[in-house]
């Protein structure tokens, strides 16, 4: 099973995110989300911090949960690759994140992911212990 | 790939394809797209038309769901979409406006022509891309405090003006004069503060460029002359936007609607179009913030300008204003606006979402400068990155039929991953400069995701304005030098 794949959209980027739980499928969208801004392979550790957020339903919440982690990017100058959802309800994620201080000797950042948006976002369990994730992102 | 659209479009001319509101539950007008007969099989190719119809649906909406002949797939509203909701029953949609509020274009003349220019290029070029910040999460030369942040978000262009970057004569030809009415700072979130206050004063990556070129065609001499352009004249395009503050306004609202919808039992066919009623607290507070990441993006386009202006007067030594470097204007093609309009003969106060599409207003509006009230608007097209640009005016017809609207560059055609895979291997710099068109580029990947044959060839998407007389062209101006994030 792959973690993630990239759909072909004109304008933009899609992402499909496959997991054994939606845990799993939470945590393969956003190391997908980063490996379209940069090469995860050169990032590693030295950040560490917790993400919260709320939403009204599993779509909500993994649409919010992307959008957090690209505010950390831009904000706090950070590349993920780690991400450990530690609680995950219908209304409610927490989950530790890690990565590394953007270095731009060391990183190459590809490109921009202004945000990701709610066009056909999906989150389903197609079949027992196989759960499907799917985003767009504004390029 | 995309799955092709198969939905009715019913041929009204040449130029005006119609989805009409028979073709689905919930829309409250038909769709009209502006395309050229080969256009529309690309256009088939993907979901846009179907986006047209879905935004077909907003409550309150007023005239035609429209499209411009560079429409392309989006998210929620088509990109080259325009849709016109009413005061009272109509709804905002961030989702009409995009994450890159007031990305638009501004463009300075100069009285050099390409052969006094040509000599000083390559050194132009790199004093260019060193001093004016571009790339990912490009940061800007000068930093702004919190209070000086907020007389951005407040009086955007005429607030930089007045800090001494920039000329007086500036913002009048700036639209909305480089600042919205009605931008409270307060509804803006310290997250869009924290993700722009650095980036102000930046070009940012993806379409973003900053382009010198030549005007090469003069298609009607006495317009030309009006606007101060004249046939190998240097002039310098700016496409840029709100960089990450406009883009976390648009992601806090979006989230704020998808609740707002509920609480207004409002039902539309994609999240991406979530919105809120006008008149609404949610409606007016996205209204306010989004007016704030225009004033922010106007404040940015100023700053560009005024180190470009620099970087000319220390390469030719000569001052910024003996060289002609005055702004022919800055339009949006990313916002919403409160515009009154003439609706079947009743005027209406309306807000005009344009989402990739120009506002082109005719002769004798009074929201344009006096120098421009009797010729109409200078409409600013980019074309892709090489292929250079139109400079169109606007038409009286486009006031009755798209709420002063026009389009606004080439449109995509490829997706990414495809322009990557034809670009593989590829010089794409070097095929530029094969074609007398120099490039500097903070991204190799960027580069390869914008390459020419990925957009549509911006002449046709002129063509067709122009055809369907919702515009006129004025020059065509091909390009010399091209600085990308």
């Amino acid at each position: 099973m792959n973690k993630f794949e990239i759909l072909d959209h004109t304008a933009d980027v899609g992402l499909v995110a496959w997991g054994e739980t939606k845990e799993e499928v939470f945590a393969n969208a956003a190391l997908g989300m980063f490996s379209l801004i940069c090469n995860v392979e050169e990032v590693n550790g030295g950040f560490a911090t917790q993400v919260e957020v709320e939403g009204s339903d599993y779509e909500d919440l993994l649409v919010t949960w992307l959008n957090e982690l690209l505010y950390l990017f831009e904000a706090e100058e950070v590349l993920l690759k780690e991400f450990n959802i530690q609680e995950l309800g219908q209304y409610y994620l927490k989950a530790q994140v890690e990565g590394e201080p953007l270095d731009t000797q060391k990183h190459h950042v590809q490109r921009v992911v202004k945000a990701c948006t709610y066009y056909e976002v999906k989150v389903e369990e197609i079949r027992p212990q196989l759960w499907r994730a799917q985003v767009y992102f504004d390029i | 790939m995309a799955e092709a659209w198969k939905g009715p479009l019913q041929k009204v001319d040449d130029w005006r394809w119609l989805i009409p509101r028979s073709y689905k539950k919930g829309m409250l007008t038909d769709g009209m797209i502006y395309a050229s007969e080969k256009m529309i099989s690309a256009i088939r190719k993907d979901q846009a038309p179907e986006q047209v119809a879905n935004v077909a649906c907003l409550p309150g909406i007023v005239g035609r769901s429209l499209a411009m002949p560079d429409i392309h797939w989006g998210y929620g509203f088509p990109i080259g979409g325009v849709a016109a909701t009413q005061e009272k029953g109509g709804v905002i949609s961030p989702g009409g406006v995009g994450f890159d509020i007031n990305c638009g274009v501004r463009v300075i003349k100069t009285n050099l022509t390409e052969e006094e220019v040509r000599p000083h290029l390559e050194k132009l070029l790199s004093l260019l891309f060193t001093n004016i910040p571009s790339g990912v999460g490009s940061k800007g030369k000068l930093s702004f405090s919190i209070p000086e942040l907020e007389k951005v978000l407040e009086k955007g262009a005429r607030y930089i003006i007045s800090r001494g970057f920039g000329f007086k004569e500036d913002e009048e030809n700036i639209e909305e004069r480089g600042a919205m009415e009605g931008a409270d700072p307060e509804t803006v979130s310290s997250k869009a503060r924290e993700r722009g206050k650095g980036q102000l004063g930046s070009l940012g990556s993806g379409n973003h460029f900053l382009e010198l070129e030549v005007v090469e065609r003069v298609f009607r001499p006495d317009l030309a002359e009006v606007f101060g352009l004249f046939p190998g004249q240097v002039i310098i395009m700016v496409h840029t936007g709100s960089r990450g503050l406009g883009h976390q306004v648009c992601t806090d609202y979006l989230e704020e609607m998808q609740k707002a919808m509920n609480r207004y039992d409002i039902k539309v066919p994609d999240r991406q179009l979530a919105c809120a009623p006008c008149d609404s607290p949610e409606g007016r507070r996205y209204f306010s913030a989004m007016a704030c990441s225009a004033n922010f993006a106007w404040a940015n386009r100023q700053l560009i300008t005024h180190w470009v202006r620099e970087i000319f007067e220390q390469v030719f030594q000569k001052s910024a204003a003996s060289l002609g470097m005055f702004t022919l204007y800055d339009v949006a093609h990313n916002i919403a606006k409160w515009e009154e309009h003439e609706v079947e003969g009743q005027k209406m106060k309306l807000c005009v979402h344009r989402k990739g599409a120009t506002r082109a207003f005719s002769a004798g509006s009074p929201a344009l400068p006096p120098r421009y009230r009797e010729v109409g608007q200078p409409v600013l097209i980019p074309g892709d990155m090489g292929t250079g640009s139109y400079i169109l005016v606007g038409t009286e017809l486009a006031m009755q039929e798209t709420f002063g609207s026009t389009c606004h560059g080439a449109g995509r055609v490829m997706s990414r991953s495809e322009a990557d895979r034809r670009s593989r291997g590829r010089n794409i710099a070097n095929e530029l400069k094969e074609r007398g068109v120099l490039v500097q580029a903070e991204s190799k990947a960027t580069l390869r995701e914008e390459i020419p044959e990925a957009y549509k060839d911006v002449g046709e998407v002129v063509e067709v304005v122009e055809r369907a007389g919702i515009s006129k062209k004025v020059v065509y101006a091909r390009p010399l030098g091209v600085i990308k994030g």
